[in-house]
C-alpha cells in the first residue's frame, strides 16, 4: 500500500457516507488488486480529486 | 424545514390574509371554490414564479402578492413575491434575527438571466429545490399526479434523491474532461474532434525529427537523446565539483600554512618534522575504505559511541516525557468544575422565595432564615469546590512546568549533541544518528580496527608530551599548543573530507567517460543537434501521457463512484417505496422500483415486473404517493420542504383511502403534510387526530388559525 492509500486520513474519508467516502472505498478496492505501475497512477487520480474536492469545499471557482 | 405560514394579499380569493402552518399533519378543508387550490398553487407561485396570473390576479386590481415562511434547523426563510412584476425578496435568518443570506431581484417562472440564477442557486441551497417541474413532481400531489418521466426530470430526481450537490460533482467532471480534451484530440467519452491537441503536436514534431522512419526510430532515437541528456547534466555537475574541489585544495593549503606558523611559533625549532598524521593514513587506507562502504564516516572520531550512546539516552528522555505530559492534560482535563450557573440560580430561587414570603406577610422570618442557611450552606459549598479546583490545577500547572524544564534540558543537550556532531563531521539529525548507530553496532570491530591502527587518541596524548617524552615549558605562550592542535585536527578533517570528494570525482569522471562511450557506439547516428530538441519533445510526450492517464483515471473513478452513489440512495427510495406500495395495497403488490429514467415498475408474481401505464388510475396515484411519502423520508439534509396533497384520493377506493391515509399520517409524524380536501370525513378524523386543521368556506377566507386557538378548527368541525 503506497502513503497515500495508507494513511489514516484516507481511512477516514472511506467511512464518509458521501460520494467521496463511494470514491474512496472504490479506490482501495481497486488498489488491493493493483500492481506496482496501476497502484501509482491510482494514487496520483485520488490525490488529484481529493485536491479538487478539498478546493470545492473552500469554494474556490 | 416547515411551511410556518403563507400570506396572501390579493391572490385569488384571499385579500390580506395569513395562514399558519405546524409540524405534522395539517389539514385545510372547506367546500369546492373555497380556495384551497389557490391556497396549494400559491406555494410554488412564489418559489418559482407562474405564468397563471389571470388565475390568481382579483380582476380590477394590478396587484398580486405573496410570501411565505419557512423554519427549521434554526433558521427562518421569508420568500416574497409580487406576483404581477415578478419581484421576489428572499431573507434567510438564523435564530439571533441575524440575516444570513438575502436577496433581491426579478425572477420571472422561465428567467435566465444571472440574477434568476443566483435567485435559483439560493433557493436550491437552501430547500433543495429550485424548479417548478421538479416541485411539482415531488412534493405536490394533485388530482393528477405528475409523472416522473423525461430525461431532464430524471436527472433532477436522481439529485435530489441522493442529497447531495451533484452539480459539483458534475462540474469537477466537466472540468476534467475539458482538461483531457485539451490535451488530447482522442478520448474514450466520444468527444473526439478533428483538430490536433497538445499531445498530437508534440508526437508529430517527435516524428518529423524522426525522419521517414518515424516510428521505429523512436526506440533509437530515445536512447541517444537520453545518453546525451545524462552526459550534459553530469558534465555541469562535474564542471561544478572541479571548482569546488579547487576551492577545498585552496583552502587546505591555507590552513596548513597557518598551522605550520602556529607550530613554528610554539614548539622547539630543532622539532623533527612530524610524522604524517595517522588519521590520514589511514584515512586513505583499506580501512577507510571499508568504513565508508559500511555507510560510516571515513575517518570516524573516537568518541562516536559515546555520541551516539547520548543521543539514543535524549531520544528516549524525550520519548518518555510524552507519557507524563499525556497524563498531565487527561488530569487536567477530569478537573471537575464547579456548577456556579446551577449554584447562583439555586441562590436566586431562594432569595425570590424569601422575597414573595415578605411580600404576602407570610412567615417571612422562619422563611427568610432557612433561605439564609441554605444560600450559605450552597455558597460555601460552592467556594470549598472551586478552592479544590484551584489547588489541582496548580498542582497541575507546577508539574507542567517541571515537566517543560525537563524536557527543556532534554532538548537543549540534544542540540549540543547536534553542534558536536556536526563540528566532527558527523550528520546530526536523529534518524541519521539511528541509522549510524545501526551501522556502529553492525561494523563494531571494524571501527575497533580502524582506531587501533589509528594510533592512541590525540585529546589522550597532547602533543606537547609526544616529543621524546619531555614536557616543552612554554609559559610565555601557553595556548600556542592547542591552538596548533586544534588546527591539526581540523586539518585532517578537511583532508578526509577532500579525499572522499576526489574519490566521489573520480567516480564521476568515469561514468561520464562511460556515457560518452555509449553514445559513439549508439547506432542511431541521429545528428547532435537534434537529440537536445527531441529530448525535450520526448519529456514532454511523457509528461504529457502520464497526465492524460491520471485525468482518465480520475475521472472514470468520480463518474463511478458518483453513479455508485446515487444507485445505492435510488435502492433505498425504491423500499421504502416499495414498502409503502405494499401497505397501501393491503399486500398485493410486493414491490415498486425505480428504473435508470426513474420510470417506476411493479412487481406482479415473483419474475415479472410491469410498468406503470398497465394499471388502473388509482393504482398509479398509489405508486406516486408512495414514491412522494418516500422520498421524503429518504431525504435527510435538512433540506426538505412540506409534502402538500391537493386532494389526492379521489382516485382511490374506501380501502386504499384509509390505508393511504394511516400512511401519509404517518409520513407526517418526521416533518409536515399540508392536505387539501373537501372530504368532511377527513374532517372528523383530523379532529379524533389532534391534526392541525384550517377550515375554509366560500364565503370568508379569513384565517382562523392563530397560534393562540389551535383547537378551534377541530371544534368548529366537531
Amino acid at each position: 500500500m503506497t502513503n497515500l492509500l495508507g494513511s489514516s486520513d484516507i481511512e477516514a474519508l472511506a467511512r464518509e457516507e458521501s460520494v467521496r467516502g463511494v470514491l474512496v472505498r472504490m479506490a482501495l478496492q481497486q488498489a488491493e488488486r493493483a500492481d506496482r505501475e496501476e497502484l501509482v497512477l491510482l494514487e496520483k487520480a485520488l490525490a488529484l480529486l481529493l485536491s479538487r474536492f478539498q478546493s470545492m469545499e473552500d469554494g474556490a471557482p | 424545514m416547515i411551511l410556518r405560514s403563507v400570506e396572501l394579499e390579493n391572490f385569488g380569493r384571499f385579500r390580506g390574509q395569513t395562514v399558519e402552518f405546524r409540524r405534522g399533519m395539517n389539514l385545510v378543508i372547506g367546500p369546492n371554490e373555497a380556495g384551497k387550490s389557490t391556497l396549494a398553487e400559491a406555494v410554488p407561485a412564489v418559489l418559482f414564479g407562474s405564468d397563471r396570473l389571470e388565475k390568481f390576479k382579483p380582476w380590477g386590481r394590478n396587484a398580486c402578492n405573496a410570501a411565505l415562511f419557512f423554519e427549521g434547523h434554526g433558521r427562518t426563510i421569508q420568500i416574497k413575491r409580487n406576483l404581477v412584476t415578478d419581484d421576489v425578496e428572499l431573507v434567510e435568518k438564523d435564530d439571533l434575527y441575524h440575516v444570513r443570506a438575502q436577496f433581491s431581484g426579478k425572477v420571472p417562472l422561465r428567467g435566465r438571466s444571472a440574477t434568476c440564477r443566483e435567485y435559483r442557486d439560493l433557493l436550491e441551497s437552501l430547500l433543495g429545490v429550485s424548479d417548478d417541474g421538479l416541485f411539482r413532481a415531488t412534493y405536490f400531489f394533485g388530482h393528477h399526479p405528475q409523472e416522473w418521466s423525461g430525461d431532464e426530470l430524471a436527472q433532477k430526481l436522481r439529485t435530489l434523491v441522493s442529497g447531495t450537490a451533484e452539480a459539483d460533482y458534475a462540474e469537477i467532471l466537466d472540468r476534467f474532461l475539458e482538461e483531457h480534451f485539451a490535451l488530447t484530440r482522442s478520448n474514450p467519452w466520444g468527444r473526439d474532434k478533428q483538430r490536433d491537441r497538445e499531445y498530437e503536436e508534440v508526437c508529430e514534431q517527435l516524428a518529423q525529427q524522426g525522419g521517414a522512419e518515424a516510428v521505429p526510430v523512436f526506440v533509437e532515437l530515445d536512447n541517444a537523446a537520453e545518453l546525451a541528456e545524462q552526459i550534459e547534466t553530469l558534465s555541469g555537475e562535474l564542471e561544478n565539483d572541479h571548482q569546488e574541489y579547487a576551492k577545498g585544495l585552496r583552502y587546505i593549503e591555507r590552513v596548513r600554512r597557518q598551522t605550520e606558523e602556529r607550530a613554528g611559533t610554539a614548539a622547539v625549532a630543532e622539532t623533527p618534522p612530524s610524522p604524517p598524521s595517522p588519521a590520514a593514513s589511514a584515512d586513505s587506507g583499506p580501512l577507510a575504505e571499508r568504513l565508508a562502504a559500511a555507510g560510516l564516516p571515513r575517518n570516524p572520531p573516537r568518541e562516536l559511541p559515546e555520541l551516539l550512546s547520548e543521543a539514543a539516552d535524549i531520544r528516549q528522555e524525550l520519548a518518555t516525557l510524552q507519557q507524563p505530559f499525556a497524563a498531565l492534560a487527561s488530569r487536567e482535563k477530569h478537573v471537575p468544575q464547579v456548577p456556579w450557573v446551577m449554584l447562583v440560580s439555586l441562590v436566586a430561587a431562594l432569595l425570590v422565595v424569601a422575597a414573595v414570603a415578605w411580600w404576602q406577610e407570610f412567615q417571612f422570618l422562619r422563611i427568610a432564615a432557612v433561605a439564609a442557611v441554605c444560600n450559605g450552606m450552597l455558597l460555601g459549598w460552592g467556594g470549598w469546590r472551586q478552592m479544590a479546583r484551584n489547588k489541582a490545577l496548580a498542582e497541575c500547572d507546577k508539574e507542567r512546568r517541571r515537566l517543560d524544564q525537563k524536557k527543556h534540558a532534554a532538548q537543549q543537550r540534544q542540540a549540543d549533541l547536534s553542534e558536536r556532531c556536526e563540528t566532527l563531521g558527523l550528520p546530526s539529525s536523529a534518524i541519521d544518528l539511528v541509522r549510524l548507530q545501526k551501522q556502529v553496532a553492525v561494523h563494531h570491530d571494524l571501527l575497533a580496527s580502524f582506531w587501533s591502527e589509528s594510533g592512541p587518541p590525540d585529546v589522550d596524548v597532547p602533543a606537547s608530551t609526544d616529543r621524546g617524552g619531555t614536557e616543552v615549558a612554554e609559559p610565555d605562550v601557553p595556548q600556542a599548543p592547542d591552538a596548533a592542535e586544534a588546527s591539526g585536527e581540523e586539518l585532517a578533517l578537511l583532508e578526509a573530507r577532500m579525499a572522499e570528494f576526489e574519490a566521489e570525482l573520480k567516480r564521476k569522471d568515469d561514468r561520464l567517460q562511460e556515457l560518452k562511450r555509449q553514445l559513439a557506439e549508439s547506432p542511431a547516428g541521429p545528428s547532435r543537434q537534434n537529440v537536445a530538441p527531441a529530448t525535450k519533445l520526448l519529456a514532454r510526450k511523457r509528461d504529457l501521457e502520464e497526465r492524460i492517464a491520471v485525468l482518465r483515471k480520475a475521472i472514470d473513478l468520480l463518474a463511478e463512484a458518483v453513479d455508485e452513489f446515487g444507485r445505492s440512495h435510488l435502492v433505498r427510495l425504491n423500499d421504502e417505496a416499495g414498502k409503502l406500495f405494499a401497505k397501501i395495497t393491503a399486500g398485493r403488490y410486493a414491490a415498486l422500483k425505480l428504473d435508470e429514467n426513474m420510470a417506476p415498475s411493479i412487481q406482479v408474481d415473483s419474475r415479472r415486473w410491469m410498468s406503470c401505464e398497465n394499471f388502473s388510475r388509482g393504482t398509479v396515484d398509489a405508486i406516486y404517493l408512495a414514491l412522494r411519502v418516500a422520498l421524503a423520508k429518504v431525504r435527510n439534509d435538512g433540506r426538505s420542504l412540506p409534502l402538500m396533497l391537493d386532494d389526492p384520493f379521489v382516485h382511490l377506493d374506501q380501502k386504499r383511502l384509509a390505508t393511504a391515509l394511516n400512511l401519509v399520517d404517518l409520513a407526517a409524524a418526521d416533518g409536515q403534510l399540508i392536505l387539501f380536501s373537501h372530504n368532511i370525513e377527513l374532517g372528523k378524523r383530523a379532529a379524533r387526530e389532534r391534526w392541525h386543521v384550517v377550515p375554509l368556506d366560500g364565503d370568508s377566507v379569513a384565517a382562523r388559525t392563530e397560534e393562540g386557538d389551535e383547537h378551534v378548527g377541530q371544534l368548529h368541525l366537531l
